[in-house]
């Protein structure tokens, strides 16, 4: 009980590779977003953009899932992300007009969007690996507070320093996604994976290790040296989703990747479920869903006669009213952690 | 000179109130309450809207609101998830601080709300060639005597007594017949009332409220308690006194570069954590056992 949120309803039975539970979320995803997406040009932009935030729950899925250490910094590599895609990918022309503070060699370079977003995904990895070697020796509370320290720095670093990045204004002109099937394809990439990276050895080893850090020991797993390699992997699919973000928007800034960010998809995975792929897919459409079917009664709706219109911030409301909901009466989320299967395909 | 040290001391006596209320509810119950930022900005709020009916009633209803809204967070929220470790509460807490402003958006909207609270605060007192702001003065008065109050009331009541015996082993003091609601309780109250002293002296400061008022103050006295030592109350009050004193020192000495005193210090709160996770003045219940 006083450990629901973090810990696995799952049976150690179920973390064995199941076609179900891997296929289940990707067709979800797949469908939901190809349906979405031929709504209407401002829905298939929603989509683009709600399918950076999948990734960047599955970043926190597979930290916060897999190893129980909160953070609250990860939304600080999906800001590296988005700058070094921005930096790599903005014409020089646009750089040199608009960027005139920032450091010759980086004016220069150029680079289409794949390679960049190579490049992004290492630099963000890095410098989690970096971070994490010295962060991953904290846990609970230490770690929450240290990670949040970690968002801090980089938030005022990238907001200030104009050498490396726009500072406190827009970068602007990034190129933009061609089609919604890139981003598609990008999120369905990511699942498959984080959900390998779960079901691995390390994976279980490490979820051993939430479970019963003591026990974990005795069987030889380093905590340590585990946690520093899942907050690795973590902050390099952070630094995609900041990419993928800055390619989506065609632009990018420090503030688009600061508290507001770090609750949201904290919110998604929470509410979804943080112990699976499923719970993370879960979550990032229902709260996209509700989002948005109050951004329409904020516009305003007329039923019949009477019109309704709900007043701004009534949609961060909602939101965290269901975060706090969930957390006292579902702590495992709506999922209730597990993944996804087919009730008359499974055996448990 | 005089002033950059007044300002380093009022700073610092600012912080310690903040980190002392979320030090309070910490010491009993382990949460790190996010949502202490929305009561400092309720109380601003409430100053703001109420200063016609004149400061002494202004500031009561303040004080009162404040503790209302402390406690019905405690009776909504936080009495529900007793049994839940300190990172679920954590995020209960940044969700009931989200919250909470949007709510503030939704009633008062999400622009500014000036009004003046005792202007005489921003004036200077001259010493010969020296100036030194009244507001200062006022805040280090003020934290003073509300760390002094808050001393007394802990180390010499009954209920401080409590309080304390619940900070360093919650259930020990319940097996002694402590009743843990009440402490709870009286911790989220009194936490209340420091949020609305730290509003006084913000929003005088400021003359203007928004939703997202007491964020800022929130983040630094939070990370004031916990390199203070999380479970101790002076390790709070003096953490909070700490970070404050080292934000006004750095945006004194560091110059054009002030805009990156926050890099600094949070690098500095990284380096206090990783070489005493516990905190400087560190508490057992606090420590993970593996």
């Amino acid at each position: 009980m006083s450990n629901d949120l973090l810990q696995s309803s799952q049976l150690p039975g179920v973390t064995r590779f199941q076609w179900q539970q891997l296929l289940g979320p990707i067709v979800v995803v797949v469908i939901v977003a190809y349906a979405a997406s031929s709504v209407s040009a401002s829905f298939a932009f929603l989509t683009e953009g709600t399918l950076a935030l999948l990734v960047m729950v599955l970043a926190l899925q597979v930290l916060i899932g897999n190893s129980g250490v909160l953070s609250f910094g990860q939304a600080a590599f999906a800001m590296v992300g988005g700058f070094a895609t921005g930096l790599l990918t903005v014409p020089v022309r646009i750089k040199e007009n608009v960027l005139d503070e920032l450091w010759e060699p980086l004016k220069m370079i150029n680079m289409g969007i794949y390679p960049s977003l190579v490049i992004a995904v290492a630099i963000g990895a890095f410098l989690a690996f970096i971070t994490g070697l010295f962060l991953m020796r904290l846990s609970g509370l230490a770690a929450g507070i240290a990670t949040f320290a970690v968002l801090m720095v980089a938030d005022n670093v990238l907001f200030n320093w104009k050498l490396i990045g726009p500072g406190p204004q827009v970068m602007p002109q990034v190129p933009k996604f061609g089609f919604i099937d890139e981003s598609i394809a990008i999120a369905v990439l990511v699942m498959i994976v984080v959900y390998l990276i779960g079901i691995s050895r390390r994976g279980r080893l490490l979820r051993a290790t939430r479970e019963d850090a003591l026990a974990a020991r005795a069987l030889g797993a380093s905590i340590w040296r585990l946690r520093v390699l899942f907050f690795t992997a973590s902050g390099g699919i952070a630094a995609l989703s900041g990419a993928m973000y800055a390619h989506h928007a065609g632009a990018v800034s420090a503030r688009d990747f600061y508290l507001g960010f770090t609750f949201t998809t904290l919110a998604m995975l929470v509410i979804g479920g943080a112990s699976s792929v499923w719970g993370a897919v879960v979550g990032t459409i229902l709260v996209t869903a509700i989002g948005q079917l109050l951004l329409v009664f904020e516009g305003g709706v007329t039923l019949g006669s009477i019109e309704f219109t709900l007043p701004n911030g009534v949609r961060g409301l909602v939101i965290a009213a269901a975060l706090v909901v969930i957390l006292i009466w579902r702590p495992r989320g709506v999922t209730g952690g597990k993944e996804f299967r087919l009730p008359f395909l499974s055996r448990t | 000179m005089i002033q950059t040290i007044l300002d380093a001391l009022s700073y610092g006596g600012l912080y310690g109130l903040a980190a002392l209320g979320i030090g309070l509810v910490f010491g009993v119950m382990r949460l790190v309450n996010f949502a202490h930022g929305e009561l400092i900005a309720i109380g601003a709020y409430l100053l703001i809207v109420t200063i016609d009916l004149g400061l002494p009633i202004s500031i009561s209803i303040a004080v009162t609101g404040t503790a209302i809204l402390a406690l019905l967070m405690e009776f909504s929220v936080f009495k529900r998830l007793r049994l839940a470790e300190p990172s679920v509460l954590l995020i209960a807490s940044f969700g009931v601080s989200v919250f909470l402003q949007r709510l503030y958006e939704v009633i008062f909207g999400a622009l500014p709300l000036s009004g003046q609270i005792a202007p005489w605060m921003t004036g200077v007192i001259e010493f010969g060639d020296t100036t030194i702001t009244r507001g200062s003065l006022v805040t280090i008065g003020l934290a003073l005597v509300l760390l002094g109050g808050m001393w007394f009331f802990i180390e010499k009541t009954t209920l401080g007594l409590q309080i304390r015996a619940a900070s360093s082993d919650f259930q020990t003091a319940r097996l002694l017949g402590v009743r843990s609601n009440r402490v709870i309780g009286a911790a989220f109250v009194f936490s209340g009332v420091l949020a609305a002293a730290v509003a006084f002296v913000l929003v005088t400061q400021r003359g203007s409220v928004d939703p997202l008022f007491g964020v800022n103050i929130t983040i630094l006295a939070l990370v004031g308690t916990v390199i203070g030592g999380l479970g101790s109350l002076q390790g709070a009050a003096l953490g909070g006194f700490a970070v404050g004193t080292t934000i006004s020192l750095l945006n004194s000495f560091l110059g054009n570069y002030r805009i990156y005193t926050y890099t600094w210090l949070f690098i500095l709160v990284i380096i206090v954590l990783l070489v005493r996770p516990g905190g400087l003045i560190s508490n057992k219940a606090v420590k993970e056992r593996v």
